[in-house]
């Protein structure tokens, strides 16, 4: 691992390595590694819930963010609520009425980009673990830098000192947008711009998902 | 008839308005709720402020504080946002401590009030790294109808806008702090931050974006809360969050970039002739 010369290189992203089946006591577990951060999760379900939180349409999805200091915040709740809308989303819910699946996500290093390689490393363990869903998605994190210039994947000294910081979900079937989460100020040409850049960074977040798939496939 | 269908039908009975280019309470897609606003309506506090949207109804007030700035940031003073959504508000909440989405969206109000810098700490500090103003922002929901964030935005820029600072004056030696409130100036803002809440829905072959959703349409849309919403200050973008719903083409972004562009305006319009008419009441 490296901050290898993605600098200016438009379309190229941080090295990502995963493993899928890391833990083994998860119905689906993954560990995800987006240049030097990295995330693992944990899914399991569909499980039995308690009754008052079950829902007659569909699962009851939960998510558990919890990061390397262990003190949840509220911003955490925040996150939770993104990275929960955006797999709710994703998952075929109505399949498993009256049931939970919960997420566990458990931070291990962070030099910026944390919020998109846990949604990422969320993607892939729903696909390891099994659970029926309508599109797998793809998450880019972008900044802003100071002369209003479009970063991708920026490493954490540049996120300290960037005007904005915008990451972006995607999903694989119509490539729209899924969830968006933006800090900062910033124009509308650079939000349309910082859009279309991650749209087209997300195409090879997706190709990676296949290749791991396909990798662990055959295996199996 | 027509409740009967809605409670047979839910999703059919909304579909069949959405189809025909209306939506159930009678506006167009990109028609928003009234806003009715009024200014200095609480006493006991030092500034605030009463708005409805449609149903919406958001209180807030503003208190002040003294302390002492943070160590690691000596010349910054505070700005503290607290959202409460009492189980008077909506059947969806129960009594007890706060909800998940009352802290998500306080954490949402105060960070477009944050990233939108039209607030500079530095002017709420006295004296460096021993006097510092505490604003502190209580927001209180009396009814949610939907489009909650931007209720609560009217609410906090219309108060911070009408806060008036007292003058202090601080002894370096004895440490003596001494309060003047008949000398008071008025807080800088700088621009006016307006969020847009939208819902998405999806209909067969194209999606379709509501404007300042109600709470049912909310509810329809599948988001807890509105499913995007953007932010401008004075033309430029200070948060888009989108969650949940149906996924956004970039064709109704455009749109709503331009919807959010008029609400601006007539928020702003608002906001200015609420305050005038309170002045011209005072004096």
């Amino acid at each position: 691992m490296g901050m290898e010369k993605n600098v200016s290189k438009d379309f190229k992203l941080k090295p990502m390595k995963c493993e899928l089946n890391f833990l083994s006591k998860s119905d689906g577990s993954t560990i995800l590694s987006q240049g030097d951060t990295v995330a693992v999760v944990s899914v399991n379900g569909p499980l039995d819930i308690k009754s008052t939180s079950q829902s007659i349409e569909k699962s009851t999805l939960e998510v558990l963010y919890c990061t390397k200091g262990g003190k949840p915040s509220v911003a955490d709740r925040y996150k939770e609520n993104v990275i929960r809308q955006t797999c709710e989303t994703a998952i075929l819910g109505s399949l498993y009425p009256r049931t939970g699946i919960t997420v566990t996500i458990q931070e291990l290093e962070d030099y910026g980009g944390l919020l998109s390689c846990c949604l990422n490393c969320t993607c892939l363990a729903l696909l390891n673990s099994g659970v029926s869903m309508r599109c797998v998605y793809a998450a880019v994190t972008c900044a802003v830098d100071e002369s209003g210039d479009i970063v991708l994947e920026p490493p954490k000294h540049q996120l300290q000192t960037a005007r904005a910081v915008m990451t972006f979900v995607y999903d694989s079937r119509e490539k729209s947008l899924v969830t968006s989460f933006t800090e900062g100020m910033f124009s509308e040409d650079t939000y349309k711009e910082a859009l279309a850049r991650c749209h087209a960074a997300s195409d090879l977040i997706f190709s990676f998902y296949r290749d791991i798939v396909s990798k662990y496939a055959n295996v199996i | 008839m027509a409740e009967i269908y809605k409670l047979i039908h839910p999703l059919k009975y909304f579909t069949d308005y959405i189809s025909r280019e209306v939506r159930p309470d009678g506006r167009k897609f990109d028609e928003q709720r009234n806003i009715k606003l009024n200014v200095n309506s609480l006493k006991t506090a030092e500034a605030s402020a009463v708005v409805k949207c449609g149903n919406t109804t958001v209180v807030c007030g503003i208190q002040l504080e003294l302390a002492t700035p943070k160590a690691e940031e000596p010349d910054l003073g505070y700005l503290v946002t607290n959202l409460e959504l009492p189980a008077l508000c909506s059947p969806k909440y129960r009594p007890g401590p706060p909800s998940d989405h009352a802290q998500v969206t306080n954490y949402l109000v105060s960070d477009i009030i944050t990233n939108s810098k039209c607030i500079n700490l530095k002017d709420l500090c006295i004296v460096p790294d021993k006097l510092a103003w505490v604003l502190y922002c209580d927001i209180v929901c009396l009814d949610n109808d939907g489009s909650l964030v931007d209720a609560c935005i009217i609410a906090l820029m219309a108060s911070l806008k009408t806060l008036c600072l007292p003058s202090v004056t601080y002894d370096n030696d004895t440490e003596d702090i001494k309060v003047n409130a008949d000398i008071r100036t008025p807080l800088k803002v700088h621009g006016l931050p307006v969020a847009t809440s939208f819902a998405v829905y999806k209909l067969p072959d194209r999606n379709i974006l509501l404007t300042d959703p109600s709470a049912y349409e909310e509810e329809m849309c599948g988001g807890i809360g509105a499913n995007f919403i953007v932010c401008s200050n004075e033309g430029l973008l200070c948060g888009t969050q989108k969650f949940g719903g149906s996924n956004l083409l970039s064709d109704s972004q455009e749109e709503s970039l331009k919807i959010s562009r008029d609400r601006t305006n007539v928020v702003k319009k608002v906001i200015e002739t609420s305050i005038k008419n309170d002045n011209e009441f005072v004096s």
